[in-house]
């Protein structure tokens, strides 16, 4: 077919006035909850969206299969947002307009550029492993959820745990190699802090990102001979990392990382070059839990899951549905405290902080959301990379919330006032 | 047909030099003014908050770097980080106590001195040369912005933008600010339509065919290409103050990044160089292509029962954006506001096709 001006111009128009109908995901149901969840699926937290998507809504779908809550069926509302802020706005105000109580944008840049918004209009947003590492101060951030131990807390586990297994760190060195970005270096007040605390020596090598290539800084961590060496990332900068490492022959045992590392990254390294690194889990791994099994009995064998079969369990898709419970608990805590709704934010936003030792049948730490408290407790586990798995090397603990807390208090009370 | 041009006949000089001598153009102007002043009033929130106030926004910052790329022939691949300056700047004026009139045009006048100090590349350089000065230019303020936690705002890279208030009326709400970013807009928008009739514009005309042939005829090609860049510069400043204040509301380092700069360039080239419409289109086409596609990708996948994956279907609206770019440049290389002309060429004359000069 000859495509000249005017068949493109008319497709073009139809397309515009085409996608102007609206979008319904559940019909228009009366009891239907909704949640907004535009998240990053094609520009750079590819490497997580998928998988932690796809957690949540088999999750959201194992819920609404038991017949949901009170009633009431959960509608999360999928998008891309592409890591773009036009999109991510509209989004949010798309959500507002079609009055959604949460959103979660699962997205560092996103996540601060909508505090504003989120505040002023009284909607839940979860930043889980993302956002403001000070939103955890919920007197600051009333409408801001991490739900999830910050990188602060985080970095003080790491620390803890390194302490654990060498009973003292005193003369100890710890190198800290990050990703050159506002992100990478958020833990650095914590590390220093903890430094002076334990007077271990901290050595820090950023690379540049996005971090593809790392080959001149991991010489450089050799040569200063690390007792401990956390590696702190997200996406390819973490396997190019643990490559490098590997390559530089740094002992895999006392190599650490966030919360971003998972088995898909294991496979691009080689599974079993990397046996024994370390990484820190906020929740259960692996399919042995029962929330997991629940899911694959309820939601994937009838063939309802929203992804392949084979990523049920992996990391990410753990993170995935441990956000997802945390937010269904806060929904059912909210119908006790007002059953009658109406649902809104403030409504939600009551239930979520009156969530208490919360485990989802064993498969995440004792979480407590309060008014002040929107991290949970601080709660996780070390994990070892066996070659298979990550296998826990620790039981739920949690360290340092004091020295943790007064930085976080010491950010939100900054941006209380200012606004940073 | 409704162009039309039988009977006007000009006795002044002022009346043939008008912006729009056709009745026909100033009425629609005119209704398209109405139009956006009344939308606040009639369209949902969702509507003014999300896709006119970024256009209004966007076209903006497109229209300036118009006015270096379409109108002064410079190529500039770092308007993203002019934007910034300017934001930054504004955004801790205000911190500190400075009126937001003020500290809006401080923020343009910031960007212009830097913008300047790297467009002074362009007197050496030109074409793909000028555009990795530039490009250098991203880099070095994004890297300034990210190390120095004085200007981003400490570890956590954040600033939210406190209230301010624009000639006495305080900027919240969504009416009030699309109404600031309108004001801004319209002032630009006059500027560009203006400047190509001045000897300024002329100027830059003459350097932007071939900059030695202008100074032969005695046009200073290193006064004009940095006053080029001066003025792009301070549109890029102000419109980056506007954009903090009245639509992002917290400011931090990645909202300026690479992409920006390049979308800008996008909505330049595929509006069309040199035409103040093309920027509104362009910037209309750049910013909505995608969320118009994901959502009706979105609305087909879901009414029409279509079982596509989740990867796919967030991948679609990308490939389909992509061959709406590509098939506009093909198609259309003078861009989207060369469609417009056509339009109105044929009907100026219509239905005497003949007479088409």
């Amino acid at each position: 077919m000859e495509v000249s001006r005017r068949t493109l111009l008319t497709g073009a128009a139809a397309a515009a006035l085409a996608s102007s109908l609206k979008i319904h995901v559940v019909s228009a149901q009366e009891k239907v909850i909704r949640f907004s969840m535009p998240m990053d699926f094609t520009k750079i937290y590819t490497f997580v969206t998928a998988e932690y998507s796809q957690g949540q809504r088999d999750y959201i779908s194992l819920i609404n299969g038991r017949g949901g809550i009170n009633g009431y069926k959960i509608a999360p509302d999928i998008s891309d947002h592409g890591n773009d802020l036009p999109r991510a706005i509209e989004a949010f105000e798309r959500a507002k307009s079609e009055g959604a109580v949460l959103i979660d944008p699962l997205s560092t840049p996103v996540a601060r550029a909508l505090v504003p918004r989120a505040l002023t209009d009284q909607i839940n947003m979860v930043t889980a492993f993302s956002g403001r590492s000070d939103a955890a101060d919920g007197t600051v951030f009333p409408y801001v959820f991490p739900l999830s131990p910050n990188y602060w807390t985080q970095a003080a586990l790491l620390v803890d745990y390194f302490r654990q297994k060498d009973g003292d760190l005193k003369g100890k060195k710890i190198c800290f190699v990050h990703i050159d970005t506002p992100f990478g270096k958020e833990p650095l007040p914590i590390l220093e802090k903890l430094s002076q605390m334990l007077g271990y020596e901290l050595q820090t090598f950023p690379y540049t990102p996005p971090g593809n290539d790392q080959s001149a800084i991991w010489p450089q961590v050799r040569r200063a001979r690390p007792d401990w060496v956390v590696f702190w990332g997200a996406g390819v900068g973490q396997t190019v990392a643990l490559t490098e490492a590997i390559r530089n022959g740094l002992p895999m045992d006392r190599l650490s990382s966030s919360v971003w590392l998972s088995q898909s990254d294991m496979d691009v390294v080689g599974a079993d070059q990397a046996k024994g690194v370390l990484k820190f889990d906020p929740c259960v791994s692996g399919r042995s839990p029962k929330v997991i099994q629940d899911i694959l009995e309820e939601v994937v064998k009838p063939g309802k899951g929203a992804g392949p079969e084979d990523k049920v369990g992996t990391n990410y898709y753990n993170y995935g549905v441990m956000i997802a419970s945390i937010i269904i608990e806060g929904v059912r805590k909210a119908f006790e405290i007002a059953p009658d709704g109406p649902i809104t934010g403030p409504w939600l936003n009551a239930g979520l902080v009156s969530i208490k030792d919360f485990t989802a049948d064993g498969f995440i730490p004792p979480t407590t959301i309060t008014k002040e408290d929107h991290q949970g407790g601080g709660r996780g586990r070390i994990s070892r990379w066996d070659g298979q798995n990550f296998v826990p090397e620790t039981d739920w603990f949690s360290a340092y919330q004091d020295v943790v807390w007064e930085e976080i208090r010491k950010y939100s009370e900054e941006f209380a006032k200012t606004g940073k | 047909m409704l162009y039309r041009r039988a009977g006007i006949r000009h006795t002044r000089y002022q009346d043939e030099r008008q912006l729009w001598p056709l009745p026909f153009d100033r009425y629609l102007v005119t209704a398209i003014a109405v139009i956006l002043v009344a939308a606040p009033f009639v369209v949902s929130p969702l509507y003014l908050s999300s896709y006119l106030l970024p256009w209004i926004i966007w076209s903006t910052a497109a229209l300036g770097l118009n006015f270096l790329m379409g109108t002064a022939g410079q190529i500039h691949l770092g308007y993203g980080a002019v934007m910034a300056i300017g934001a930054y700047t504004s955004v801790h004026l205000v911190l500190s106590g400075i009126p937001f009139e003020i500290a809006m045009v401080a923020g343009g006048l910031m960007s212009s001195v830097i913008g300047i100090a790297f467009g002074a590349a362009a007197l050496r350089v030109k074409g793909l040369y000028l555009a990795m000065a530039t490009l250098a230019m991203q880099y070095i303020v994004d890297f300034v912005i990210m190390h120095f936690p004085a200007i981003s705002g400490g570890s956590l890279a954040s600033i939210a933008v406190p209230r301010v208030s624009f000639l006495g009326i305080p900027v919240v709400g969504d009416i009030r600010t699309y109404f600031v970013a309108l004001f801004v807009c319209v002032i630009v928008t006059l500027f560009m339509l203006n400047v190509k009739r001045s000897s300024f514009g002329r100027a830059l005309a003459a350097v932007r065919e071939k900059d030695y042939a202008a100074e032969v005829i005695g046009v200073s090609t290193f006064k004009y290409k940095l006053l080029a860049f001066w003025t792009s510069s301070f549109i890029g400043g102000v419109v980056g103050a506007v954009l903090a204040v009245c639509y992002l509301r917290s400011v931090s380092p990645d909202q300026f990044h690479l992409e920006l700069s390049i979308q800008l360039v996008a909505m330049v080239i595929v509006g069309g160089l040199g035409s103040v419409l093309g920027s509104f289109f362009g910037a209309a086409l750049i910013l909505f292509a995608p969320i118009i596609l994901n959502n009706a990708i979105g609305t087909f996948a879901t009414n029409f029962g279509i079982d596509i994956s989740s990867d796919l279907r967030a991948h679609v609206p990308l490939m389909l954006y992509g061959a709406l770019i590509i098939g506009f440049l093909i198609w259309e290389p003078l861009g989207l506001a060369k469609i417009y002309n056509n339009f109105r060429n044929y009907l100026l004359v219509w239905p005497f096709r003949h007479a088409q000069r």
